[in-house]
């Protein structure tokens, strides 16, 4: 493969090419042991917050019609997370599916979902520490459901398909380069990678790599929302909320 | 109803097919890791399916298949059973 034969050094983070290295393949979430204990504390309770804002909006606006649609788009997330797309250099990523979730299902239910996902994967697969559990929650999950706000900011409402696909677009770029942003400074400050030399370190690292990742997961995201809303328009409640929201303003 | 199966049953063709391409390179966060140095602690609980494989199956892509299964079918029921509990009867 092409890819053995690169190796590029950098001042702030040697980039080798390493060979696939295991049988099977873990993800972006944070593994238990990666963060100091008091910044496990401090996440859990901020996702717990986090978690009772999306239940309310929940308990507000979900309505049981929507209940197949975020089984399905949960277990599709699920199975999206589980399959990595090759970047550069013998790296990988995958989806992470946050902005496509809150396309389909709003903000709330959006979070809740992607809670379900990370559990599952936490529980059952060991993908993404029971520790760092909050961590996971608020870099995936609370970031998923807030770039709905992005792409309800960059819209403006429109009814415009290209420039809401724009939106869309930027708003889940957006959604996995915070997340790292958040994980970077998560590792940053935790023991484990002072040594590593810190924030100073990881933050850039993270953001190289996932600049590049999010690329992949905006044109996923892009991609099926802009199918959806042309197959069957009516299962994108997220979409729905958004013109809900400027239909109300403007009259 | 049959909107729901036929969206499953693209999700399990998506998964069959894609298996034997999705990338087993690091990721991300591992590769950062990886490249500081810093090996990933022995985990506090290694779940009954670690790595999305199944140890007592040989075949990995069998295994990856299964275990993806099975995951999908808990996300689909916990996010079902989660949905009903929450959403309001006559809502909409």
């Amino acid at each position: 493969m092409w890819q053995k034969d690169i190796n590029i050094s950098n001042t702030f983070f040697p980039i080798s090419v390493t060979k696939p290295n295991r049988d099977g393949v873990k993800r972006m979430h944070i593994p238990d042991g990666f963060l100091d204990p008091y910044l496990c504390v401090l996440t859990y309770i901020i996702s717990l917050v986090s978690l009772m804002w999306a239940w309310r909006g929940v308990r507000r606006t979900f309505s049981r019609s929507l209940v197949p649609v975020i089984a399905v788009s949960s277990a599709f997330v699920f199975v999206g997370q589980m399959l990595n797309f090759p970047i550069v250099y013998g790296t990988s990523g995958h989806l992470v599916g946050g902005t496509f979730l809150a396309m389909l299902l709003g903000p709330h239910a959006a979070v809740i979902s992607m809670s379900i996902v990370l559990l599952i994967q936490a529980i059952f697969f060991a993908d993404g520490g029971i520790s760092t559990f909050g961590a996971n929650i608020f870099n995936m999950a609370v970031m998923g459901g807030l770039s709905f706000y992005i792409v309800k900011l960059l819209s403006g409402y429109t009814s415009s398909p290209k420039r809401l696909s724009a939106s869309v677009f930027t708003a889940s770029w957006f959604s996995i380069v915070l997340g790292a942003l958040a994980c970077a400074i998560q590792i940053g400050v935790s023991p484990m990678f002072t040594s590593a030399g810190g924030v100073m370190v990881t933050v850039p690292a993270m953001l190289f790599w996932h600049i590049i990742i999010g690329i992949g997961e905006a044109a996923i995201t892009t991609t099926l929302v802009s199918q959806l809303s042309r197959i069957s328009p009516a299962v994108l409640s997220g979409l729905t909320m958004l013109r809900g929201i400027a239909y109300e303003r403007r009259y | 109803m049959k909107g729901v199966t036929k969206a499953v049953a693209l999700i399990i063709l998506g998964l069959t097919v894609f298996i034997p391409f999705a990338s087993t390179y690091p990721d991300g966060l591992e590769k950062v890791a990886e490249s500081l140095g810093i090996e990933e602690p022995e985990p506090v609980w290694s779940g009954l399916m670690p790595d999305y494989t199944i140890h007592t199956i040989e075949n990995p892509y069998i295994a990856k298949l299964i275990s993806g299964l099975i995951g999908l079918v808990l996300v689909f029921s916990v996010a079902w059973g989660i949905g009903w509990a929450t959403a309001r009867e006559n809502h909409d």
